[in-house]
C-alpha cells in the first residue's frame, strides 16, 4: 500500500521528496489544487470515500499520516 | 469607534486594565461587555442583527450538538450489536437530519447578509432586465444600512456551524460566551475571520498581564498605525484623485493610481489587521494571521495564498474544497474526460471549482458588476496559469532560462505585481467599463513622459509625500525580507537594551504624528474593509 501511495505522489509531484517531509499542508507544500486531485486518486486506487470531513491537516501532513487515514477509511468500509 | 483614533487607544488601555484587575473566572464578561460596547459605540441600531445572527447560530449549533452527543452515545452503547452497514446507515440518516439545520442556519444568515448587501443591486439589475424585456412591474431601491462587520461575522457563523454538522467539536452551550465569539471587539470590524476551534478558548480562558505580549502588542498597534497613517492614507490621496476623474490622466499615472490603490489597500488592510492582533495581544488572545506579504509572492496563486489568507481558507474549506470533491463534480470530470481527455477532464471540476471561488470573492467585496469581473480576472489567470504550466515549462527548457536564481524571482514577482495592480483598475473604478477603458489607455498610451512633466505632483500629494512614500515603502520592504529570511522582527527588537527599546517607541509614535496623513479634525479615514 506504501508503494502504492507513494506512486501516487510522486506523480502528483515529482519534486517532492514526500518521505522526507513532515508538514505537507502545515507548510504548504501541497495546495488544495494537490488536495483535491489526491483524494480522487486515492478514493478510485483504494476504492474508498475520503469525503471534505476529513480534508484536516493532520491527516495528509505526512506519508504516514495518510496511510492510516486510508486504513481506517478501508476499516470503516 | 475607528481603530485610529485616540478613543480608541483610550479605550483599549481601560478595558485592558479592568480585564487584568478582575478575577480570573469573570475576565471574559469583560471582554464581552467591551466588545458589546464598541459595536455600540459604531452603531445601536444594527446590534440587533449581530444577536439574531448569533442566537440563530447558537441554537442551530446546540440541535447539532445535540444530534451529535446522541449519535455518538447510541454508537458507543450499541458497539458490539451494530454491523458495519447498520454503523453507516445510521450515520447517513443523522447527516440527513444534520443537513437541514446547516441549511436553515445558513439560509437565515446568509440570507440576511445577502438582503443586506445585494438586494438593491439584484433588483437594479432585474428592473433593467424587466424594462428590456418589456415587462412590466418595478423592485423598489430600499434604504438598507449594513450592519458593522456583517460580512465578517456571518462567514464566521457558517464555520461554526459546518464544522458542527462535520462533527469537528462540540457545540457552545453557554449563550454568553459564544456572544463573546461572534462580537469579539478588535476582530468584528474587518476580521480575521475566526475558527471557533481556534479562538474561542482562549476568549473564555482568563489570561495573566504579561509585560513581553503587551510590549509586542503595542509595537504590532503601531506598525499598523504607521502602515495606515503613513502609507494608506496618504497613497488614496493621489488614488482617489485619478480614479474619481480618470479621463485627463494617461499611462504610467493610471498605472501608478492602480498599483497605488493596491498598495493603499494593502497598508490599509494589513495596518488595520496589525492593530487588530496587537489589541488581541496585549489581552493573550492570539488571532489568526490575515496577510504573509503578498507582494512577495511569485503567482496570482500565491498572492492569493498570502492575502488576506482567513477568506482564501474559509473559502477553500467551505466553498472549494466541498464542491470539487462533490458527487456532481467527480460526475463532471467524467463526463469531461470522455470529451476533452484525460487532462483537461481531470482538471476541469477543480478550475470550475476555484472559479466559483474568485466568483464568490469578488462578489463579497461588494454588490457591483466589477467585483464580478475583478474575480473573473483572478480566476482566469490562476486557471490558464495552471492549464498553460507545461507549456511555460518547455519554453523555459528550450530558451535554458535559469529559473532557480535570484533575477528570475524577482522577474516572477514584478509580473505578480503588475497583474494583480492591472486586476485593481476594476475593485477601485468607478465601473467596469471605466475599469476596461483605464486599463486600455494605460497599455495603448503608457507615456513615459509623465515621469519628467511633474504629471505625478498634480494628484494632490507634494514631493515631500512621495519622500514618505517611498521612504515607508523601503522599510515595508526591508521588514519584508527579514520576515522572508525567517527573522522575527519583534523578538530581535525586545533583545535590545531598554534604552535602545524606547528610543524606538518614542520615534515611532513621533513618526506617526508628524509624518500621518491626517484629515479634517486630525481625524483618520475609515479603513476600506470596515465597509464590507
Amino acid at each position: 500500500m506504501r508503494e502504492q501511495l507513494l506512486d501516487i505522489l510522486n506523480d502528483l509531484r515529482p519534486d517532492v521528496e514526500f518521505e522526507k517531509e513532515k508538514k505537507l499542508i502545515d507548510d504548504g507544500v501541497l495546495d488544495s489544487f494537490d488536495i483535491v486531485s489526491l483524494v480522487s486518486e486515492l478514493n478510485s486506487e483504494f476504492d474508498v470515500e475520503i469525503n471534505v470531513m476529513d480534508l484536516e491537516p493532520e491527516n495528509f501532513n505526512t506519508v504516514e499520516a495518510m496511510l492510516e487515514l486510508i486504513v481506517k477509511m478501508q476499516e470503516e468500509g | 469607534m475607528d481603530f485610529i483614533s485616540a478613543t480608541f487607544v483610550v479605550f483599549v488601555t481601560l478595558l485592558s486594565a479592568v480585564y487584568f484587575i478582575t478575577p480570573q473566572k469573570a475576565k471574559w464578561c469583560i471582554l464581552l461587555l467591551g466588545s458589546y460596547i464598541f459595536y455600540m459605540a459604531s452603531s445601536v441600531k444594527l446590534l440587533f442583527f449581530l444577536i439574531f445572527t448569533t442566537a440563530v447560530t447558537f441554537i442551530c449549533g446546540l440541535i447539532l450538538g445535540n444530534i451529535n452527543e446522541k449519535q455518538k452515545v447510541y454508537l458507543k452503547e450499541h458497539k458490539s450489536e451494530l454491523t458495519r452497514e447498520e454503523k453507516k446507515s445510521l450515520k447517513s440518516r443523522t447527516s440527513k437530519k444534520k443537513r437541514w439545520i446547516v441549511a436553515a442556519a445558513v439560509f437565515i444568515n446568509l440570507g440576511l447578509l445577502i438582503f443586506l448587501k445585494y438586494f438593491n443591486f439584484i433588483g437594479g439589475n432585474l428592473n433593467s432586465l424587466f424594462a428590456s424585456m418589456g415587462i412590466g412591474g418595478h423592485i423598489p431601491h430600499l434604504n438598507l444600512l449594513l450592519p458593522l462587520g456583517i460580512s465578517f461575522y456571518t462567514l464566521q457563523s457558517i464555520a461554526y456551524i459546518v464544522d458542527l454538522y462535520r462533527g469537528k467539536y462540540q457545540a457552545d452551550r453557554n449563550f454568553f460566551k459564544f456572544s463573546l465569539f461572534m462580537s469579539f471587539f478588535p476582530q468584528i470590524v474587518q476580521g480575521p475571520i475566526a475558527r471557533y476551534d481556534h479562538l474561542a478558548h482562549q476568549l473564555y480562558e482568563p489570561h495573566k498581564f504579561d509585560y513581553q505580549r503587551v510590549t509586542q502588542g503595542v509595537q504590532l498597534i503601531l506598525w499598523g498605525f504607521m502602515k495606515k497613517l503613513l502609507l494608506a492614507d496618504r497613497l488614496a490621496v493621489a488614488v482617489n484623485y485619478v480614479f474619481d476623474n480618470p479621463d485627463p490622466h494617461e499611462g504610467f499615472v493610471l498605472f501608478f493610481a492602480a498599483a497605488g490603490y493596491g498598495l493603499q489597500v494593502y497598508a490599509d488592510f494589513s495596518g488595520g489587521m496589525d492593530v487588530a492582533r496587537g489589541v488581541a495581544q496585549i489581552l493573550g488572545i492570539d488571532l489568526a494571521l490575515n496577510f504573509e506579504r503578498p507582494y512577495f509572492a511569485l503567482s496570482i496563486e500565491e498572492f492569493w495564498r498570502r492575502w488576506h489568507i482567513t477568506l482564501g481558507g474559509w473559502m477553500r474549506d467551505y466553498v472549494f474544497y466541498p464542491l470539487s470533491l462533490s458527487k456532481g463534480f467527480a460526475n463532471l470530470g467524467k463526463w469531461t474526460r470522455k470529451i476533452f481527455g484525460n487532462y483537461i477532464g481531470k482538471k476541469l471540476p477543480t478550475f470550475l471549482s476555484m472559479f466559483i471561488v474568485f466568483l464568490l470573492v469578488g462578489v463579497w467585496h461588494g454588490s457591483s458588476w466589477k467585483y464580478v469581473a475583478y474575480g473573473i480576472w483572478n480566476g482566469t489567470i490562476i486557471v490558464s496559469s495552471i492549464l498553460l504550466e507545461p507549456f511555460y515549462e518547455k519554453f523555459l527548457k528550450k530558451c535554458r532560462i535559469n529559473t532557480e536564481c535570484f533575477s528570475w524571482r524577482f522577474f516572477q514577482m514584478m509580473r505578480t505585481f503588475v497583474l494583480c495592480s492591472f486586476g485593481r483598475f476594476f475593485s477601485r473604478g468607478i465601473s467596469c467599463m471605466t475599469a476596461l477603458n483605464m486599463m486600455k489607455r494605460t497599455v495603448v498610451n503608457p507615456n513615459p513622459w509623465v515621469f519628467f512633466d511633474g504629471s505625478f505632483l498634480n494628484l494632490g500629494l507634494d514631493y515631500k509625500d512621495f519622500y514618505v512614500i517611498f521612504i515607508f515603502i523601503l522599510v515595508l520592504l526591508t521588514v519584508g525580507v527579514m520576515q522572508e529570511k525567517g527573522i522575527r522582527v519583534r523578538e530581535k527588537i525586545a533583545e535590545q537594551n531598554l534604552y535602545f527599546r524606547w528610543l524606538l517607541y518614542i520615534g515611532a509614535v513621533a513618526v506617526v504624528l508628524i509624518f500621518g496623513h491626517y484629515g479634517s479634525g486630525y481625524s483618520a479615514s475609515e479603513f476600506v474593509y470596515q465597509q464590507f
